[in-house]
């Protein structure tokens, strides 16, 4: 009789790393397809030339370690298209397998592999490629796609992110336009309902601890009147206008839900979060 | 707490069965938590059945007495995964069993007799902690509730269950002996909603107030684990929190299972000692799982070869006590404990053999911890040797449940790290 002897638990939990991974991935869908939709083809492009990057990094690295062990879980993948839905439009495929380069081999096996990570992996290179290609990463396109029922667009819309619209112009965006995504930004910020959806579907399989993207809205919510007033003479109306455009200018959401929970950088107490 | 799926099918609903034809016993002198028993008997002495066989040496250790009448075939040293290196008795059975009469009035037993008799019986905690009882019943503070365990949280285990339901009247008798020493302010039974038939048992003998007992209350518990550890049960009843390092008798509390207070009802009642139990023998691997009153110090290998049980497939794992926080043993050649609830034959299907991968400190070992420590931690520290701050994250107050590990979804072997960490912790105060 060949018995098995380990310690105790014997029994565990149906769920794994890969198991985990997959599912944040299938929340991304929503966000990707969104990009997809929006940008078309230059999406796809930045898409796939950043899991290429990933995994072809990923891959050498374990060769040249011999390692067996994290090729296969899904990480990668997965900082793969934040990396990617993090990036505008326009950025050319070899930026985006630098990039992916960067994230794999710099941001997380330098440091020690899954788990030992002090930055977001897809974070970092996103840094990286901002010191590195400036203009390319602030080059902003407006999505592609046909516009004949939505009226009339003002060119200035077209060139500059609304953040960046209030900034400098002092402009607010259309609410309405923000929350679908009819503006310029990176492939992942635009739709911000595919990210809601794509972030609570994380969240309610339990993938994500609603703690985390819970604070970052609550702090968001509280100072966005301090940042942002439209002054359209409502009280009301101003506060939802500020609250709205905060949260949904900008990568606040994706970052709210995806970057915020990623396992690896936040607190590990329920306080902490 | 973590809602465990508890397989406690058909084992549940299983009555209990004797069994008695054993041919020779193997009776450790540590089976008790505490200083090790001191053998009071020589090779080739004949003894009888509930003789003293090994006597306590220490303020915290436990009487041991023979479960049969036979002749004492060898002392000598075993090394077993529980107990480590241990000396045991090696008994041969004459088969001459005892007959013991039931002792009507118990009544005019005072306190210190009471005691005195539980402490000379052997008896020890049979949830599975095995603390010498006596020491239990003396606390160095005054208690005010005391709380009778029937939880039984650990899947597939029903030996609690069948001993509630089949010997209720007895378990209150037992109880009745144990607040006459420690004159409790309350009583609480806790149980847990999966036992239905054991709560409608106790529910009519508590109406019938047969029973000299002041305020006993049944709290129907969730099904969860570990519901049925000490520190939660009492917070779970009395929602007192025992601090970090401390004893339940530092709230006013103090926690007994169903199995012992039936010891104790045994051993004043029939002046029986600790000499046998219910285990519950379950898994996949058997072709029918059985609940067996087995004498302590009966091998595995022999109810195999009795016929007792059979093999419908092969096990992958055998464990003595539950899933959770049982203990994988490497052949059939090992006996029944006092302290062994359960027995395991597993197969594949049952348990979980995904290799460890890295921690991505999801922090859901953290999350699920019961008595609220960081275990990724403990992993993170061991792994690089920094023993010395272990102390620090309150390592010794972990209760080796195994919810850590249970939740990883990295499958890291969390309490096996924790075991280590403790092991060198001991052994580095020991040295200094």
């Amino acid at each position: 009789m060949r018995l098995k002897v380990t310690t105790s638990p014997h029994i565990k939990n149906y769920y794994s790393t890969s198991y985990l991974m997959r599912q944040v991935i299938v929340g991304l869908f929503f966000p990707v397809i969104a990009s997809l939709i929006f940008f078309k083809m230059k999406a796809f492009i930045v898409i796939i030339w950043c899991i290429i990057g990933c995994a072809l990094a990923e891959y050498l690295w374990i060769r040249l370690n011999r390692l067996t062990n994290s090729l296969w879980d899904y990480s990668a993948l997965v900082s793969a298209i934040l990396l990617a839905l993090s990036l505008p439009p326009e950025t050319k495929w070899w930026m985006c397998v630098i990039g992916g380069f960067f994230a794999i081999l710099v941001c997380k096996e330098f440091f020690g592999g899954l788990g030992y990570n002090i930055f977001n992996p897809a974070l970092g290179a996103r840094a990286f490629l901002m010191a590195n290609f400036p203009v390319a990463l602030t080059t902003w396109r407006f999505p592609y796609i046909n516009f004949k029922t939505l009226g009339n667009i003002p060119d200035t819309f077209t060139y500059a992110t609304p953040l960046a619209l209030w900034k400098f112009d002092k402009i607010i965006f259309p609410l309405k336009y923000l929350f679908l995504g009819i503006r310029a930004g990176s492939l992942g910020e635009t739709c911000v309902l595919a990210i809601i959806i794509g972030g609570f579907y994380i969240i309610f399989r339990k993938i994500a601890d609603w703690r985390a993207p819970l604070g970052m809205f609550l702090s968001m919510t509280f100072l966005a009147p301090f940042y942002i007033w439209p002054n359209t003479g409502n009280f009301f109306n101003d506060l939802f206008i500020s609250i709205c455009f905060n949260l949904f200018s900008g990568g606040a959401l994706l970052g709210m839900f995806f970057m915020i929970t990623d396992p690896v950088t936040t607190p590990i107490t329920k306080t902490g979060r | 707490m973590i809602r465990l799926n508890e397989r406690k099918e058909p084992q549940h609903n299983i009555e209990t069965e004797k069994f008695i034809d054993i041919d020779t016993l193997y009776l450790s002198l540590s089976q008790h938590t505490g200083t090790f028993s001191k053998s009071t008997v020589s090779l080739n002495q004949k003894v009888e059945e509930s003789q003293l066989i090994a006597e306590a040496s220490g303020y915290i250790s436990s009487n041991l007495h023979s479960p049969v009448s036979g002749i004492i075939e060898k002392i000598t040293y075993f090394n077993h995964p529980i107990l480590k290196k241990n000396e045991t008795i090696i008994i041969r059975n004459l088969n001459e069993p005892k007959k013991y009469s039931y002792i009507n009035d118990v009544d005019r037993f005072s306190k210190e007799i009471l005691l005195e008799k539980i402490k000379s019986a052997g008896t020890v905690g049979l949830g599975g902690a095995v603390f010498p009882t006596h020491v239990k019943l003396n606390p160095p503070k005054k208690i005010d509730t005391l709380i009778i365990n029937g939880c039984e949280c650990e899947p597939y285990l029903a030996c609690d269950y069948r001993l509630m339901v089949e010997k209720s009247k007895e378990i209150f008798k037992g109880i009745e002996i144990v607040a006459k020493i420690l004159e409790p302010k309350a009583i609480y039974l806790g149980i847990e909603e999966n036992k239905l038939e054991a709560i409608k048992k106790f529910n009519l003998i508590i109406s019938t107030k047969k029973f000299n007992l002041p305020n006993v209350e049944i709290k129907v518990l969730k099904s969860s684990y570990p519901q049925g550890g000490e520190k939660q049960l009492i917070y779970s009843i009395t929602k007192r929190k025992v601090p970090i390092g401390k004893l339940p008798f530092d709230v006013g509390c103090v926690v007994f299972n169903v199995a012992t207070v039936f010891a104790i009802f045994e051993a004043i009642y029939y002046n029986k000692p600790l000499i046998e139990r219910i285990v519950t023998f379950a898994g996949k691997a058997l072709k029918k799982p059985k609940n067996l009153w087995i004498k302590i110090g009966t091998t595995l290998r022999e109810l195999f070869d009795k016929k007792v049980l059979e093999f419908c497939c092969e096990p992958t794992k055998i464990i003595f006590g539950g899933p959770m926080m049982g203990i994988a043993i490497d052949s059939l050649d090992y006996p029944i404990l006092k302290g062994t609830g359960g027995v395991l034959f597993l197969t594949d299907k049952e348990i979980d053999l995904r290799d460890e991968t890295n921690c991505i400190r999801c922090a859901r070992c953290v999350d699920i911890c019961p008595m609220g420590l960081l275990p990724l931690e403990f992993v993170k520290h061991i792994k690089e040797n920094f023993y010395s701050e272990l102390n620090e994250f309150y390592i010794m107050d972990c209760i080796e449940c195994g919810c850590c590990a249970y939740n990883c979804p990295a499958k890291i072997p969390i309490v096996n790290y924790i075991k280590l960490g403790k092991q060198i912790l001991k052994d580095l105060k020991n040295e200094t």
